[in-house]
């Protein structure tokens, strides 16, 4: 049966024009279908299978506060900034630091390559570390690029964010460099750095034959071995892509927790056609109740479909993520609820507020125990001693492109790019692409 | 595996059996895990005493944990 679900605000992926969007169902699939009086009818699938698409919903109260830069002029999505009709405060600000990339990968949300191009200087990077502080009054930060690795003075640069106020500082990377250089893990600690986001797309060459032109599994490894020596927490990032990856899922998380303490969780993340991606590629996204239940299938039920909860900070569409403690054993044991909720409406800023706490408590390095006990150890202590070491957040984020761009997601959205000029701009609209690749909001 | 949690003062006793509280080791289960400690218990009605130190420190800690907060 097919039933009308809800109509949405999305634009058209080829002049980027705001169109009406239907949500519609049929069976366990919902399809976004819109269209452009210019140019025509579109459809895409968001949701495959379960749990059931209106079962993950959670409406929030949108938050107002913080300052605003832009005003609300065209609307949606062409005033970020962000403007007034955004509803949620910045959980994670994400600076670019160069364009520059040592990769040439044929999938790249920002389209980097290896031309040469100008960084700004510490002093401007700097300026910009404590605007972003002032604006959002803190939060997370991630260290971007183009790979930010390509910066000699990429240690300076995280001292400088530690000095704007910043506490968890997290580096996004291919890891090459991190491979290759014995050292630089521990000039990164020293200078103040938190956490790694390392590009981590299987553990095998194939995927990243395909996803970043060439096989890069031994230096994945190298580049592990190098963080774990000096103690830097290690989020594993996959793109997961259609008949490259996807069914490799359970053993990146099989590998991530083999590597623990140093790997901290493993984090999915579902190819988005926007900025460069194979023009052969087709439009087929891989949806998040697709990952969680090929999670469940591929580890024989270790890990559970049902683990897995929506997101409080960013829009419920945007995410899933649990929490596991890692037992002597290997095996995974779920912390937390299960996913239920009485589905009251919850304030959107306490969501993000909580995120901001619990990401750098789970992303970060390993925290050792401030004080022996007193006693005899017991199960109690044994258990505290364990989740020091030996918690594991599993986690996927559905980026939106063009195709199922919806603007009400994009107005809950918690993660900012800050960029260059100033301001802060939701992720996905930052790095939205019309089908000809021209870009909305990134320059350069 | 040790196990102990019991109060430098042992001298409680059980109001309602009118006897003096013993080292007893006790299962603590919450959202499906079970802990063994050790705690002053009644030896006639089973009744635990649970300090407040226990209670709002490592006791607090674990479910905070196993509630993912």
């Amino acid at each position: 049966m097919i039933k009308l679900i809800d109509v949405v605000e999305s634009v058209c992926p080829v002049c980027l024009r705001r169109v009406a969007a239907n949500l519609i169902g049929e069976g366990e699939t919902v399809s976004m279908v819109k269209e452009c009086e210019e140019h025509g009818p579109f459809s895409t699938v968001i949701w495959r299978g379960p749990p059931a698409f209106e079962s993950w919903l959670r409406p929030k109260i949108g938050y107002q506060g913080g300052r605003r830069d832009t005003s609300t002029d065209k609307g949606c999505p062409y005033d970020c900034g962000l403007c007034p009709e955004h509803a949620q405060r910045t959980c994670t600000a994400l600076v670019e630091v160069t364009g520059r990339c040592n990769l040439q990968c044929p999938v790249c949300f920002a389209g980097s390559g290896n031309t040469a191009g100008s960084d700004e200087d510490i002093g401007q990077i700097s300026d910009r570390f404590a605007a972003i502080f002032a604006s959002t009054g803190g939060c997370n930060l991630q260290i971007s690029g183009g790979e930010p690795t390509m910066r000699e003075d990429l240690p300076d640069i995280i001292n400088a964010a530690g000095k704007a106020g910043f506490t968890f500082i997290q580096l996004n990377t291919n890891g090459l460099r991190l491979a290759a250089d014995l050292n630089l893990a521990e000039k990164y600690r020293d200078a103040g750095l938190s956490s790694v986001f390392l590009q981590f797309d299987g553990i095998s060459d194939q995927p990243y034959r395909v996803l970043r032109g060439r096989p890069l599994w031994s230096e994945k490894q190298r580049a592990l071995e190098n963080l774990a020596r000096v103690g830097l927490g290690v989020v594993l990032v996959a793109t997961v892509a259609r008949d490259v990856n996807e069914d490799m899922l359970w053993d990146i998380v099989r590998f991530g927790i083999e590597q623990q303490p140093t790997v901290r969780g493993v984090h999915f993340q579902p190819l988005s056609f926007f900025g460069r991606y194979p023009t052969g590629f087709t439009i087929d996204h891989v949806t998040l109740p697709e990952i969680m239940t090929d999670l469940q299938k591929q580890s024989a039920g270790i890990l559970q479909a049902a683990d897995f909860n929506p997101p409080g900070c960013e829009h419920a569409l945007c995410s899933f993520s649990a929490k596991y403690l890692v037992n002597a054993d290997g095996k995974p044991m779920r912390l937390g609820q299960g996913n239920s909720c009485n589905c009251q409406p919850t304030l959107a800023e306490e969501g993000a507020r909580q995120s901001i706490d619990a990401t750098a408590r789970q992303w970060g390095p390993v925290t050792l125990p401030s004080a022996a006990v007193n006693h005899q150890p017991d199960d109690l202590d044994d258990f505290l001693a364990r989740a020091r070491t030996h918690t594991f957040s599993i986690s996927a984020m559905a980026f939106q492109d063009v195709w199922n761009l919806n603007l009400e997601r994009l107005r809950g959205c918690c993660i900012h790019v800050a960029p260059s000029g100033g301001g802060l701009v939701p992720f996905c609209a930052y790095n939205l692409t019309a089908m000809d690749g021209c870009s909305l909001y990134r320059r350069g | 595996m040790s196990m102990s949690f019991l109060p430098e003062d042992m001298n409680w006793i059980c109001r309602p059996c009118g006897v003096k509280l013993q080292p007893s080791t006790v299962e603590l289960s919450y959202l499906g895990s079970v802990f063994s400690v050790e705690l002053p218990a009644c030896p006639q009605c089973g009744a635990v005493l649970i300090s407040e130190e226990l209670a709002t420190g490592r006791m607090l800690q674990v479910e905070q944990l196993l509630e993912d907060k």
